[in-house]
């Protein structure tokens, strides 16, 4: 499964990284691959490409605040949750989008 | 980038005694102040617990990150605390907390970009089991730093 996210929390120093780095680890755990941005304070980094958008099954939103580039996502599937899920439960939110991506293919 | 650049082991405290969130933080500021990281202690602390508010900051495996972005900020930093006992702390898993990490941030972003680069590879790591364990046991300051270059 390809996985494109983006990362932001509300003050931008701390929840979004981590939540990126949480992210990531789980998503090599499964075999996944994934791509996540972040808007933090210093700014946007690791931005997606709009071939990596294009191409991925799910859009992973763990944010606490609004997307900046939110149109960049027109027409995927998203799920969109606060930092802190991805934080505490990053597995079971990979799970849920699988599951969000199997159901959608049918 | 070595991220261990980011820690000050002047503002470390290991083998840390406090019964609550609030003498942690008391006690974490004031080593920043102590260290000129800050021009108000006060005015700083007030700035943290207004995150505090706004979402928990206690992020699981006995660690919690507050943070302060604040114009009471000098210096961006860190001050790390690792507790002899654990203290009860708004929690994703609902355990207490033992590791406390202070981060200072000031108001002026765009003056201070390397640091907050530096800042968020620091956040990251925070994200990795290993260095949140190893950060734990840490009996000096000495020994947090390691568990960062892990």
């Amino acid at each position: 499964m390809k996985i494109v996210g983006v990362c932001a929390c509300t003050v931008g120093i701390a929840h979004t990284y981590i939540a990126q780095e949480k992210l990531e680890n789980a998503a090599k755990k499964a075999g996944y691959e994934i791509h996540v941005e972040t808007q933090g304070t210093i700014g946007r980094e690791n931005e997606l490409s709009p071939e990596a958008i294009a191409a991925a099954d799910v859009v992973i939103l763990a944010v606490d605040v609004k997307v900046a580039g939110r149109e960049r996502f027109e027409g995927k599937r998203i799920i969109q949750v606060p930092t802190e899920v991805a934080i505490k439960s990053p597995s079971k939110l990979l799970e849920k989008a699988k599951e969000v991506v199997q159901q959608q293919a049918v | 980038m070595d991220i261990s650049t980011v820690i000050d082991p002047k503002i470390i405290k290991t083998n840390m005694e406090a019964a609550s969130k609030e003498e942690a933080l008391q006690q974490l500021s004031q080593l920043l102040y102590t260290n000129e990281y800050l021009t108000d202690q006060a005015a700083f602390l007030k700035d943290v617990y207004e995150r505090e508010a706004v979402g928990q900051t206690g992020i699981g495996n006995y660690i919690a990150i507050p943070h302060g972005k604040s114009a009471h900020v000098k210096e961006i930093g860190v001050a790390i605390g690792v507790l002899k006992e654990e203290i009860p702390w708004e929690t994703l898993d609902g355990k207490g907390v033992k590791g406390i990490i202070l981060f200072a941030v000031g108001d002026d972003t765009e003056g201070a970009q390397k640091h907050l680069k530096l800042l968020s590879l620091f956040a990251r790591k925070l994200g990795n089991d290993e260095v949140t364990a190893a950060l734990l046991k840490a009996k000096e300051p000495q020994q947090v730093i390691e568990a960062f270059q892990g």
